[in-house]
C-alpha cells in the first residue's frame, strides 16, 4: 500500500462522514471534499498514482485495485467502490476489457460531472486488441498524463499552469526508463525471452527483445484457464533447451503451471525476472516501469534472476 | 500437416503433462470404477456426488492454507462423509442428510472460493477445483494416488462378500449376523477416498462422471457382481485414456492451438459409454428373445 493512496482514503472517508452527518439529503455527486480539491479514482493503483502526481494538492485519489494480490482480471468490486466512482469527477481506467469491473460501477452511478479516462481510448487501440495491459506500453502514459492535465484543467482553470508544470515533470521523469529500454535494443537487439503472459510483453517488445511464448499459452494463463499440453510443452521447450535469454513471469498470477515452469527456469540456468500486474508498494509508476527495466537489462547482462521488488 | 494429426497429435508421448495425467489418471480410475460398482448397486449415487461436491471447500480451503488440494479433498470428504453416516441412519433420512450437508459444505465452499481470490494469487483456483485439470497434476502427488487407490481396493478386498450380501439383503445379512453397520462404515471410507481422488482429477463437480459412468455401464452388462467390478475398473481406465489422448489431440481442432478442456472429454466419453452400454444391452435382449 503506497502512502498516498492510503492518506487519500482516510481523509476521504473522514470527510464523507462529515458530509454524510451535515446533509442528509445531499445527491451522491455532492462534492466530499475540501473546496477546490477534485475528487479522482484510478481503476488500479498505477493510474491513482499518476493522477496524484498531476494533480498535487488539488486532487484527492482513491485506487479501487491495489492489492498486489488480487488479479485485475477477476476482481469484484464492493459497495464501498460505488461509492468512490460515484463521487469521483475523474475516473483513469484501462480500458480494453481489462477493468470492466469499473464500467459497471459507472453504470450503477450515473454522474454528469464526471469524466472517464480509457488509457485504451486515449491510445486509439481497437477494443478487441489481444493484449490489454497497455500500461507497459512505453509512451503511453506520456498521453495519459495529458489527457488527466487537461481534464483538470476544465475543472479548475485557475490551477493551469500548475497542472501543466507537474506534467512536464512526470513525463521527463520517464526518461530513464526509455532510455533503460533504448539500451536493452541497443545492445541485446532481438534477444529471445520467455514469458507466462502477455502482462510485460508491450515493454519486452518495446525494448525490441523476441517474445516467444505461444500466444495461446499466454492467453490461457491471462484467463486462468489451462493451457494446452502442446503449448506447455513449446515453453518448457525454450527454458530447459535456453532457447530464451531471460524467463518473464507474472507475480500476480502464479498456479501450478507457472509454477513448474519458474522450477525449470532454475534449473536450465535461465535468469527469471518478476513482473507486476498493479504496482507494488514503495513504487511511483515510473519508478517501477524503471525498476522492472533495469532487472530485465541485468537479466540480459549478468544473468541474475530478480524475483520480487 | 497429416491427416492422423487430429486423432494421434504428435509428441504426445514425449510430453510430462501427459505423462502425469495418465499415471494420476489410471490409478484414480481404478479406485473410482471398482468402487462405483458398488456406489450403483447400493443406490448411493448421490452421496457419491455430493462428496465430490464438498471435495471443493476442502480443495479451495487448502488453496488458503497453503496445504495441497489433494489434503484438502481428503478432509472435507471425510467430515462429510462422517457427517451423512452419522445424520441419517436410515436409508430414508440418508438423501435427506446427504443433500442438508452438501448445501452446508457449498455454502463453504462459496466463501472459501471468494476469499482465495481475494488473498491467494491462484487466479485459475476456482476453475481448476470445480472443473478439475488433469494435465496440470503435480507430478509428486503420484505416490499419493498410488496409496490412496490401494487403500481402496484393499478396503473393497477386505468386506467385499459381507459388502455384497449386505448390499442385495440388508435385513438378511443383518439377521444372519453380518455387522451391516461397520461394513457401510468401511464402505463410506473407500467412497471418500474414491470420490475426492476422482474430483481430484476431474473436477469436484465432474467427479460424477468417473465415479458412476463407468460402474453404471458395467453393472447394466455385466452378470455377475465379480465380473461388474473388473469391467468397472477397465472402463474407468479406458475412459481417463481415451478422455485424455482426445484433449491432446483437440489443440489441433479450432480453435487451433487453444485445446479444450480434458474433464470434458472424460464426460464426453462417460456418457458415451453409457449409451453404448444400453445399446449393446438392447441388441442382446432382442437377440436373445428373437431366437427363442
Amino acid at each position: 500500500m503506497f502512502g498516498i493512496v492510503g492518506k487519500a482514503r482516510w481523509l476521504y472517508a473522514a470527510s464523507a462522514l462529515a458530509i454524510a452527518s451535515a446533509c442528509s439529503g445531499c445527491g451522491v455527486a455532492s462534492p466530499a471534499h475540501p473546496p477546490g480539491v477534485v475528487n479522482a479514482v484510478g481503476a488500479e493503483n498505477e493510474y491513482a498514482n499518476v493522477i496524484h502526481q498531476i494533480g498535487g494538492r488539488y486532487v484527492d485519489v482513491t485506487a479501487i485495485m491495489n492489492n498486489p494480490n488480487t488479479d485485475p482480471h477477476s476482481f469484484e468490486a464492493s459497495p464501498r467502490d460505488a461509492r468512490d466512482v460515484g463521487l469521483a469527477q475523474i475516473v483513469v481506467q484501462n480500458g480494453l476489457g481489462y477493468d470492466s469491473f469499473m464500467t459497471r460501477l459507472e453504470q450503477a452511478t450515473p454522474s454528469t460531472q464526471r469524466t472517464v479516462i480509457q488509457a485504451g481510448r486515449v491510445l486509439h487501440l481497437p477494443s478487441e486488441v489481444k493484449n490489454p495491459h497497455v500500461f507497459y506500453m512505453p509512451g503511453a502514459m506520456d498521453k495519459v498524463a495529458e489527457r488527466i492535465a487537461q481534464t483538470l484543467e476544465k475543472i479548475q482553470p485557475r490551477h493551469r499552469a500548475y497542472f501543466a508544470r507537474r506534467l512536464a515533470a512526470f513525463q521527463a521523469s520517464l526518461v530513464p526508463w526509455q532510455r533503460t529500454l533504448a539500451k536493452i535494443h541497443r545492445q541485446f537487439p532481438g534477444a529471445p525471452v520467455a514469458v507466462t503472459e502477455p502482462v510485460a510483453d508491450y515493454m519486452l517488445q518495446g525494448a525490441g527483445l523476441d517474445v516467444k511464448t505461444p500466444w495461446s499459452f499466454q492467453a490461457a494463463v491471462m484467463n486462468s484457464t489451462d493451457p494446452s499440453p502442446e503449448a506447455a510443452a513449446q515453453v518448457r521447450a525454450l527454458l530447459q533447451h535456453r532457447k530464451v535469454k531471460v524467463f518473464v513471469y507474472n507475480q500476480q498470477a502464479v498456479d501450478s503451471t507457472t509454477e513448474s515452469l519458474l522450477a525449470l527456469a532454475r534449473k536450465s540456468g535461465v535468469p527469471v525476472v518478476g513482473v507486476y500486474e498493479t504496482m507494488p508498494a514503495g513504487h511511483t509508476y515510473q519508478s517501477w516501469m524503471q525498476a522492472e527495466a533495469s532487472a530485465v537489462f541485468e537479466a540480459l547482462k549478468t544473468g541474475r534472476s530478480s524475483l520480487t521488488m | 500437416m497429416t491427416w492422423y494429426q487430429y486423432i494421434w497429435a504428435p509428441g504426445i508421448w514425449g510430453n510430462p503433462a501427459v505423462h502425469t495425467a495418465w499415471t494420476a489418471g489410471t490409478l484414480v480410475a481404478l479406485a473410482s470404477g471398482t468402487v462405483g460398482v458398488f456406489v450403483v448397486m447400493r443406490g448411493q449415487s448421490f452421496t457419491g456426488h455430493a462428496l465430490g461436491d464438498v471435495g471443493s471447500t476442502g480443495a479451495a480451503g487448502a488453496f488458503l492454507a497453503g496445504v495441497g488440494a489433494l489434503w484438502g479433498f481428503l478432509a472435507a470428504g471425510a467430515v462429510t462423509g462422517g457427517s451423512i453416516e452419522w445424520l441419517g441412519r436410515r436409508v430414508r433420512e440418508r438423501d435427506i442428510a446427504t443433500g442438508v450437508v452438501m448445501a452446508f459444505m457449498l455454502g463453504l465452499s462459496a466463501l472459501f472460493l471468494y476469499l482465495v481470490s481475494i488473498y491467494t494469487n491462484a487466479s485459475n483456483a476456482p476453475m481448476a477445483i470445480l472443473f478439475g485439470s488433469l494435465f496440470t497434476v503435480s507430478p509428486s502427488l503420484q505416490p499419493a494416488l498410488l496409496g490412496l487407490s490401494i487403500a481402496a481396493l484393499a478396503i473393497l478386498a477386505l468386506i467385499y462378500r459381507p459388502l455384497l450380501f449386505s448390499t442385495a439383503t440388508p435385513e438378511v445379512a443383518q439377521s444372519r449376523g453380518i455387522p451391516v453397520r461397520l461394513v457401510g462404515l468401511a464402505f463410506m471410507l473407500a467412497l471418500v477416498v474414491a470420490a475426492e481422488e476422482a474430483a481430484l482429477a476431474v473436477g469436484a463437480i465432474l467427479s460424477t462422471a468417473l465415479l458412476i459412468g463407468p460402474a453404471a455401464t458395467a453393472a447394466r452388462m455385466a452378470r455377475r457382481p465379480g465380473m461388474a467390478v473388473l469391467l468397472a475398473a477397465g472402463l474407468a481406465v479406458g475412459n481417463i485414456w481415451l478422455g485424455i489422448l482426445l484433449a491432446y489431440d483437440s489443440y489441433w481442432w479450432p480453435p487451433i492451438h487453444t485445446g479444450w478442456p480434458v474433464s470434458f472429454f472424460v464426460t464426453v466419453v462417460s456418457l458415451g459409454m453409457y449409451a453404448a452400454g444400453g445399446l449393446i444391452q438392447r441388441v442382446r435382449t432382442t437377440v436373445r428373445e428373437g431366437g427363442r
